[in-house]
């Protein structure tokens, strides 16, 4: 388990994650979402600037009951682009944070994944599922015995 | 004591499209309830077709005539995004206003003391001159209109507590303090109106409820607004936009009002109407979209009515 303090979130994030800009339609982000397993999608600008993030929870908040229909309406919500329901400024971290403070992050946070910037640029992704993994990869390769373990 | 059921077999040709909520399924739940043995003292009228003129009260010529030009002679019309129409959706709606004109008629009449009106389409979003929301004709504010010009009644109470809040009732009221509004519903749903502030000229109280309300905050709303409100406007008759949509299985809304609910609710407004008006009540059918929570809160509704004090 040492090992895992030594990781950094570049370490086990997805790098150059895919992207969406504000214009794209809710039925492509749809889309995106059954092909991959994502929590959400970052939105960015030409420049790669991130401007927002795009969850399922979001996507789903666009069906919720309001004042403009009894029932909503798919296809006209689908039409809808992301900037009318992606969280803008969403919190982001940087790809040399600590990933034992990013775990804790992330339970503090209840959320699924973080959006990892550097120098204002996008630069990837880290999910619930990647900390997962680091963890099982930094205890792969057995710690220092205590002295109680039997010796083999 | 007569319960009066104004009902007609066109309601249920009113088709709205495959999947569409507001179906005559609805209304065969409804009616199939009532062809019980406990409703065998329901005295069933067919309800006739309104005449243009009871029409005209609440809405311009102009869009009578645009609304009933607009009926297909095949397939389907959308009038909004929810409010479709189809070849058999113009009688349905002259049919549905004109039930609660003739509930109005009879009851004031004398020939029942309450009745009820089983008829699509509903009527509360209908504004003067927009059908929206499923609705229209607003054909409680139709009925009231009857009311007032064929009856010379000077104090009309509508009570509306289905779970969207009745916009266009409340349009058609809210410049005339003859006329009393009331409504229950849940806030931030369509049409979006039925905020607190939205008083008229006094005689509009709107009680919007937070999603997740039921039992305890309908109680409340009653006994602390609704009741002394509906009191102290002394109405020559009460009727009821009987919309059964707030129910905890109700899938267009989120409160949980429950047959109890609905059975005490009713009790309350007919106490009061036997102190007031001489139990004279025309209930007249709303939204409700889960069917048999529909048809189980219609029957304890009408049972109520059936079973109302008897004035003092």
């Amino acid at each position: 388990m040492y090992e895992f303090l030594h990781y950094q979130v570049r370490d086990a994030m997805t790098a150059d994650p895919i992207t969406i800009r504000t214009d794209t339609r809710l039925r492509e982000v749809e889309e995106l979402f059954e092909a991959h397993d994502f929590n959400g999608v970052p939105v960015v600008d030409p420049h790669q600037r991130l401007l927002g993030i795009l969850t399922k929870f979001d996507l789903l908040k666009a069906f919720c009951f309001d004042a403009h229909a009894m029932v909503p309406r798919y296809d006209e919500i689908m039409e809808q682009t992301a900037a009318t329901v992606m969280t803008h400024d969403p919190v982001s971290v940087s790809p040399q944070l600590p990933l034992s403070r990013l775990l804790q992050k992330l339970v503090e946070m209840r959320t699924k994944s973080l959006p990892v910037v550097d120098g204002g640029r996008l630069v990837g992704i880290i999910a619930r599922e990647d900390v997962l993994r680091a963890l099982r990869r930094a205890t792969a390769t057995p710690a220092v015995p205590t002295h109680e373990e039997p010796q083999s | 004591m007569t319960t009066l059921l104004y009902t007609h077999p066109v309601f249920l040709e009113h088709d709205t499209g495959f999947g569409h909520p507001e179906c005559p399924a609805r209304l065969t739940a409804i009616l199939n309830a009532l062809k019980t043995a406990p409703f065998a003292a329901l005295e069933w009228r067919d309800a006739p077709a309104a005449a243009t003129e009871q029409l005209t009260r609440i809405h311009p010529s102009k869009y009578v005539e645009r609304v009933l030009s607009r009926i297909p002679k095949q397939g389907y019309y959308a009038m909004d995004g929810d409010t479709i129409v189809s070849p058999r959706s113009g009688e349905a709606a002259l049919r549905a206003a004109g039930a609660v004109c003739a509930a109005v008629d009879a009851v004031l009449a004398g020939e029942a003391d309450n009745a009820f009106c089983a008829v699509r389409p509903p009527g509360h979003h209908a504004e003067p001159d927009q059908a929206m929301g499923f609705c229209v004709f607003g054909n409680v504010a139709i009925g009231a209109a009857q009311a007032r010009a064929v009856h010379g009644l000077e104090r009309i109470a509508a009570i509306d507590f289905d779970v969207h809040h009745g916009n266009g009732t409340q349009t058609a009221f809210e410049r005339d303090p003859g006329y009393l509004y009331i409504s229950t519903h849940q806030n931030h749903l369509y049409p979006g109106t039925g905020r607190r502030d939205e008083r008229g000229v006094g005689n509009i109280i709107n009680v919007p409820l937070s999603a997740g309300s039921g039992s305890d905050e309908l109680r409340l709303a009653w006994q602390q607004e609704i009741e002394p409100a509906l009191r102290a406007f002394q109405p020559q008759l009460i009727l009821i936009s009987a919309g059964f949509d707030a129910h905890y299985l109700d899938p267009l809304a989120e409160l949980n009002f429950s047959e109890d609910d609905y059975e005490w609710l009713t009790q309350g407004i007919l106490a009061v109407a036997a102190d007031c008006c001489a139990g004279r009540v025309v209930s007249v059918l709303e939204g409700g979209y889960n069917l048999p929570a529909l048809a189980a809160s219609t029957a304890v509704h009408v049972k109520a009515l059936m079973e109302a004090p008897r004035a003092v």
